[in-house]
């Protein structure tokens, strides 16, 4: 009984952590479709129509095209070639640099800024030059690699125009902006692209290709002996409701408000390894002819799609190499737990309390859950007579990592879904803040408060209660001591003379803020709140502290904190108040309950 | 070796001229970076008193006079006895009995003076319990508190010139200045930013900041001595030498000195900023005056392990470069002195009837040795040199050869830690001090690492490490996961941002209000 051997599987491999990921590049796709007949993926593209519609008008603005390897830039460009009429024969030529006229405009592309040779960059020259609105009938536009863009422009011959042109792309650049006012350009950042957004697109695009039909046919789908992974897991993507995209969604979101951005090329590696990943065959991807060697060797279990998301069927190397699988990993789902999770993976079978979820998690899950293997090797470690323990924890580590994906919603309260992963305050601070602000509704006080309880302990180093005000103190000759107990000031949380603390939501919908203003004139001062750092005051707040956690975020507050003590001075500026005329000094004292007392020294 | 300043008939009283020669009276081990501050605190107040801050009339003829605010001291770091009588006070809430009874306990205990009167803190405190918390808060802002040293060197944080006074040996009434602790680097400190050109730039901060702040801190400080403070100085204290009339380091120092005050934070949290670059500094005009007189001409380097958690070959280089520049001021020193024999008046000594003589009087001249009562070993003129090589060595390695290791270790430049060696890996604070002195707003990942290079020879990444890479001690790839430490060590302490895989940026969060 042999596979039939299907060229689209193959054709996704190319797609996955290869050795020679050529796959990085358009170019490389394009003679592959060419060769085989396969239906290629297609992502819409969020920025072409407006794009050709600037092209088209009637006074056109340059267009850099930044992002990283992968983020589909020659691609836009292609299609915009396309779109303004230009020819496939002409592009396939491979110039670095074409030509095209549109309306009364020449438009000049440059597919790759970083290729450009020393004399053919001075064309940049009167890029500069139009971008600064000197009248040449001439718009560019470039795709370049972020690294290389400022590089590249900075050994251009340094005219005011090009030094001009530099700054406001630096600015653009840095402050995450498409265009500035004065300057005739346009610049897309293509890794601000919401990869959480894109990931589903991807997904199923994948799932719907024409070329699975092949599968219908194949022997191995239509015998009961037999299991093809790949076709296993591609029926658990496309389950309704998937939890599968849901939890990714979940946490390439979490990323995003890290800044932390997933190119597109990433995600589709991402997708082909979970279908298509097993540690034991060439590449660590499976080829139709693999399939049944795996079933004989009783390991179909390890091409288990929950492994191959974190990139388990690679090696270490490979993994800690490739940026998707160190994102995902930084999770740490498989190696984080709780008790209730491991008792019903490890006793639940015998144990009354945990069997009917056991049931329900693991036993009707065949393949993957109660595999034989897995089972077999419980039962010996329960018995207490394995050697090697180590496989058993890893075999555990997996169905962790499957677990955080097949989790009813109904019960992910009840078996604190997350903690699975490294921050248990994720799924909070993303249903109940995140989301929340996203829809412009009101966050839960709780929410706020806890973070200022946090926020108090971290700043005075004592462990106070209070969490209606916002407590800033020194240490008398360093705000940034651990043990400050010179009172400032409080802040109000609730608003009050124009002071207050709240959430808020930066303009791109991205950046979530912890806001804290001290006067309604006044400019507020903003902590820019990522999971890591509402995890850590949180953390905090509820009086347990990591130590792994506290090197990476306490010196972030500290910074916010020495900001604060800089507006205060701001407002004591603004309101007259004279050091010179302070008399007294105010010290900190907790009480029984944890709420801060002071103490007053007059000086006269 | 460079032109240097002549000697002063102040500084005659060496038992030789050799360390002073080179380096200046004096680079010194024991005085920490912070002492350093202080003692050049204490000369800026009196300069200032004196309206020539940063100002010298003639070379290395700086003459100040510090406060001894032995009252103030004696009050707080002399006074084991107060908790034991405030515990009392706590129980009987007498105001009245606390008062005698603390007063008698501390004039019977006092040091430094013959009839000390302390009544004047009860005019200054309503109430017992309001001096005591004084003390106490302010003993919480010692410097490099928890230290062991005496209670005469221990020191508050420098909130004004009330705050400011010398460090002293006190046994029973005298009052002694034995430069335990201030052994006078402050001074060259001092002469240091004088001779920068930078001078008004760093007064326009330092004097209405620190020297004349009216901080309630400082206010505090006031109500415990006797008349608010107001003092009378005695003496004028002289005899600091820094040799060089101007040298490019001294900007270079007080350049950082004003990038640091420009950041939007509390005067008083640039100090400990201060302190770290300080020393930076300072260990950078101490090894360039060694490569000077060894005539070295290269630039001094620094090789930097961003710290790794397994052993690395850059921990090595790191560990390699420590050495080498930790072995530059005994050369130096050895070559200082051995050079004699190259001048001509040297080689004309046989000539005279008595070389030996005449070569004791040569090198009397040149390094105040051997003066006649020094009892001589040797009986020729060239064991004569190699006799002051051996002396000068001996008492190079009790001080000036450990002020690069020492002051290395204070500002957290150079550890040991993970390993058996010492070598360059700066620890977080300092890489704090380096961002906040360098980076105005924001600045490109590998301009910064650049940066780093070109002010003060620091390698860390593999564009600056190119001369140790194609002398083939180590690959590319070895500096450059160093300065992606770097890069992670950065961002993880807010002080970087990633753009994208190529594209990362230095920011100072302190440069400017709002996000």
């Amino acid at each position: 009984m042999s596979a039939i051997k299907s060229s689209w599987v193959n054709f996704l491999r190319q797609y996955g952590p290869i050795p020679q990921n050529d796959n990085m590049y358009d170019e490389t796709i394009q003679s592959i479709l060419r060769k085989k007949k396969v239906t290629p993926i297609r992502i819409d593209m969020e920025y072409l129509d407006e794009l050709v519609e600037n092209f088209k008008s009637v006074n056109p603005y340059s267009v850099i095209l930044t992002g990283t390897a992968g983020d589909g830039k020659t691609y836009y460009c292609r299609e915009i070639w396309k779109r303004l009429g230009g020819s496939e024969v002409k592009w396939a030529e491979n110039n670095k640099i074409e030509e095209l006229v549109v309306n009364d405009y020449k438009v000049i592309f440059i597919k790759d800024l970083s290729e450009l040779l020393e004399d053919e960059r001075e064309i940049l020259s009167t890029m500069a030059d139009s971008i600064m609105g000197v009248e040449n009938r001439t718009v560019f536009l470039v795709a370049a690699n972020d690294g290389q863009l400022l590089e590249t422009w900075k050994m251009v011959n340094q005219t005011y125009n090009v030094i001009d042109t530099k700054k406001c792309i630096e600015d653009l650049l840095v402050e995450g902006k498409k265009e500035q006012i004065g300057y005739l350009i346009k610049l897309y950042n293509l890794s601000k692209t919401n990869s959480a957004n894109l990931l589903p697109k991807i997904i199923k695009e994948v799932l719907n290709n024409p070329g699975w039909e092949e599968c219908n046919n194949c022997p191995l789908n239509n015998s009961n002996e037999t299991l093809c992974p790949i076709i296993e897991n591609k029926k658990r993507l496309e389950e309704e409701n998937s939890l599968i995209t849901k939890r990714l969604v979940d946490l390439l979101t979490l990323c995003e408000i890290n800044e932390i951005h997933m190119p597109l090329r990433q995600l589709l590696l991402l997708v082909s390894n979970m279908l298509l990943g097993h540690p034991d065959v060439r590449d660590k991807l499976l080829k139709c002819s693999d399939i049944s060697k795996i079933n004989e060797n009783n390991t179909t279990y390890l091409a288990s799609i929950y492994r191959n998301i974190f990139g388990e069927n690679l090696s270490e190397r490979k993994r800690n190499s490739t940026d998707i699988f160190v994102t995902l990993n930084k999770f740490g789902i498989g190696s984080e737990t709780n008790t209730l999770v491991d008792n019903i993976l490890i006793f639940g079978e015998d144990d009354q309390e945990y069997y009917e979820l056991y049931e329900q998690l693991v036993l009707l899950d065949q393949q993957y859950g109660a595999d034989k293997v897995f089972i077999s090797e419980k039962k010996a470690y329960l018995e207490g007579d394995v050697e090697d323990k180590d496989n058993f924890l890893e075999m555990l580590k997996s169905q962790r990592q499957r677990l955080f994906f097949v989790i009813p919603e109904k019960l992910v309260d009840r078996l604190n879904l997350w903690n699975l992963t490294t921050f248990q305050y994720a799924g909070e601070f993303l249903d109940q803040v995140y989301r929340v602000l996203k829809e412009n509704q009101r966050v839960k006080p709780q929410y706020l408060t806890r973070l200022v309880r946090g926020l108090n302990r971290i700043t005075t180093g004592l462990l106070v209660q209070n969490n209606d005000q916002l407590i800033l103190s020194t240490s008398g000759n360093y705000s940034q001591a651990k043990i400050s107990r010179v009172l400032e000031e409080m802040v109000s949380v609730s608003p009050k003379r124009g002071e207050y603390i709240k959430f808020d939501m930066g303009e791109d919908k991205q950046r979530l803020n912890l806001t804290v203003s001290f006067a309604s004139d006044l400019e507020p001062v903003r902590l820019n709140l990522q999971l890591v750092r509402y995890e850590f005051i949180s953390r905090v707040a509820e009086g347990a502290l990591p130590g792994s956690f506290s090197r990476e975020c306490y010196e972030d507050i500290l910074a916010f904190k020495s900001r604060l003590l800089k507006k205060l001075d701001d407002r004591r500026l603004a309101d007259g108040e004279l050091e010179e005329a302070q008399i007294s000094l105010k010290l900190l004292k907790v009480n029984d309950k944890g709420i801060v007392e002071h103490k007053t020294l007059e000086v006269f | 070796m460079l032109n240097t300043l002549p000697r002063t008939s102040n500084n005659i009283k060496s038992d030789f001229w050799v360390d002073e020669a080179i380096w200046g009276h004096r680079l010194y081990d024991e005085q920490t970076p912070w002492l350093c501050l202080m003692e050049f605190m204490g000369v800026l107040n009196s300069e200032c008193e004196r309206a020539r801050a940063f100002m010298e009339q003639e070379y290395n003829t700086l003459a100040y006079s510090p406060y001894t605010r032995i009252y103030l001291r004696n009050i707080l770091f002399n006074n084991p006895f107060m908790e034991i009588v405030y515990r009392d006070y706590q129980a009987t809430n007498d105001e009245q009995k606390a008062w005698s009874d603390w007063i008698k306990l501390a004039e019977q205990n006092f040091g430094g003076s013959d009839y000390p009167n302390l009544s004047y803190l009860k005019e200054n405190f309503d109430t017992f319990d309001k001096f005591y918390e004084t003390v106490k808060f302010l003993q919480s802002n010692t410097i490099e508190g928890e230290n062991n040293k005496r209670w005469s060197s221990q020191f508050i944080f420098p909130y004004g010139k009330e705050c400011l006074y010398e460090d002293l040996r006190v046994n029973g009434n005298k009052v002694q200045n034995d430069r335990r602790f201030f052994g006078r680097t402050g001074e060259l400190l001092y002469l240091m930013l004088s001779r920068s050109t930078k001078g008004e730039e760093l007064l326009s901060f330092l004097e209405p900041n620190i020297i004349n702040s009216k901080s309630i801190y400082n206010r505090l400080a006031q109500l415990l001595q006797p008349n608010y403070g107001k003092a009378e100085v005695a003496r004028d204290s002289t005899g600091s030498y820094l040799p060089y009339e101007y040298l490019p380091e001294y900007t270079n120092m007080a350049e950082d000195w004003i990038n640091i005050f420009n950041n939007k934070i509390p005067a008083y949290d640039t100090i400990p900023h201060i302190v770290n670059i300080t020393g930076l500094h300072m260990i950078i005009y101490f090894l360039n005056r060694s490569k000077d007189v060894l005539k070295q001409s290269n630039k001094t380097q620094f090789i930097l392990e961003i710290l790794a958690p397994k052993k690395t070959i850059i921990r090595d280089l790191a560990s390699d470069s420590y050495i080498n520049n930790n072995n530059l001021s005994r050369q130096a020193l050895e070559h200082y002195i051995r050079s004699i024999k190259e001048t001509e008046e040297w080689k004309s000594l046989q000539s005279f009837p008595d070389p030996f003589f005449e070569a004791q009087k040569l090198l009397n001249r040149q390094f105040l040795w051997p003066s006649n009562n020094d009892d001589l070993l040797s009986e020729n003129i060239d064991s004569l040199v190699e006799e002051l090589v051996d002396k000068a060595i001996a008492r190079h390695k009790q001080h000036v050869n450990n002020f690069h290791r020492v002051w290395g270790r204070e500002i957290g430049f150079s550890s040991s830690r993970n390993s058996q060696r010492i070598r360059y890996a700066p620890t977080d604070s300092l890489l704090k001090t380096l961002v906040l002195a360098n980076v105005p707003e924001r600045m490109e990942f590998q301009d910064f690492l650049k940066k780093l290079f070109e002010k003060y020879g620091f390698i860390i990444g593999d564009k600056e490490a190119t001369e140790v890479i194609n002398s083939g001690q180590a690959d590319q790839e070895a500096f450059s996961d160093n300065s992606q430490r770097l890069e992670q060590r950065l961002s993880s302490m807010g002080l970087l941002r990633r753009l994208s895989d190529a594209c990362a940026y230095v920011e100072n969060p302190f440069a400017k209000d709002g996000v």
